[in-house]
């Protein structure tokens, strides 16, 4: 304890006990930010919990979504779900972090245990899974744009294709049953 | 009557106002004293899945056109399940997966 107070910091009660509390966050961060920025953004958090003996468990990404409402001047953001061991302090640094960087246009951590055992829990980071998350993702009205594309494409062939099928006469071909039960002759019509 | 005080009407939507009304019509009414039974609007996929703030399709279902929440006389959910959509349909507004609300 004495430490700590030396330190200047302020540890979690749970971490003088030897568990640690177990956070996710969910950041969101500007649309245009690309790989390297992202790539960056982790390793710089990846210190940070080395440095404050939490524990960096897990990191997803969700890639680019459009957003419910524009969030400081953006329509769109890439989403990082970051899941941590640590103590109160560990939010307050990831937090203090996330405010500095100009990437983060949002961020919420909601706490999912209070008593975990770190021993139990190891980490799951590996440099694969940090390349992996560190693409934004492709971009969702892009992707939309794209489909809308396929779908009409593929509706004008379908409509060429009965088009071709088309005997160019104004009867309506299904009723072609009717028109001969009413003794109409088909071929003198074309 | 000009737009502003059409939109401020009681706070609800005209949809929203419909659907009470028409909830209100055909609600079952009991022997105790007229107590409404629950009418289930939404069923849930699985019993026991978890209304978590990550799954903002599935909270999608409980919300109206306006994007608010709706209540549990309609959605037919328990009480705890019901604190759990509220408190996960909060958060995910928070991280602009769902809108506080829409026009």
């Amino acid at each position: 304890m004495a430490q700590e107070l030396e330190s200047g910091r302020i540890e979690s009660v749970s971490s003088t006990i030897g568990t640690q509390r177990e956070y996710e966050t969910v950041t969101i961060l500007r649309p245009e930010t690309g790989k390297i920025d992202i790539a960056a953004l982790i390793e710089r958090m990846r210190t940070v919990f080395d440095d404050r003996s939490g524990r960096f468990l897990k990191i997803d990404s969700w890639g680019m979504r459009v957003l419910a409402f524009p969030v400081a001047g953006c329509r769109k953001g890439i989403y990082l779900y970051w899941r941590y061991l640590g103590g109160s302090d560990m939010v307050a640094e990831f937090e203090r972090h996330m405010r500095l960087s100009d990437r983060v246009i949002r961020f919420y951590t909601v706490r999912i245990d209070d008593d975990v055992d770190p021993e139990g829990r190891p980490s799951e980071v590996t440099e694969e899974l940090l390349n992996a998350v560190s693409e934004p993702g492709p971009d969702p009205e892009v992707l939309a744009r794209q489909a809308a594309e396929a779908e009409a494409a593929r509706r004008k062939a379908l409509m060429e294709a009965n088009a071709a099928l088309d005997d160019d006469d104004d009867d309506d071909d299904d009723d072609l049953d009717r028109d001969r039960d009413r003794g109409r002759d088909r071929e003198d019509d074309d | 009557m000009d737009d502003r005080d059409r939109d401020r009407g009681g706070g609800f939507g005209d949809r929203d106002r419909d659907r009470g009304d028409r909830d209100r019509g055909d609600r079952d009414r009991g022997d105790r004293g007229g107590r409404e039974t629950r009418r289930r609007r939404f069923v849930l996929p699985d019993k026991d899945i978890i209304l978590d703030y990550k799954n903002p399709q599935l909270l999608k279902n409980f919300l109206t056109d306006r994007g608010k929440i709706v209540p549990a006389r309609i959605s037919g959910l328990s009480a705890r399940q019901q604190r759990q959509l509220t408190k996960a349909i909060k958060r995910a507004r928070m991280l602009a997966l769902l809108p506080f609300t829409s026009n």
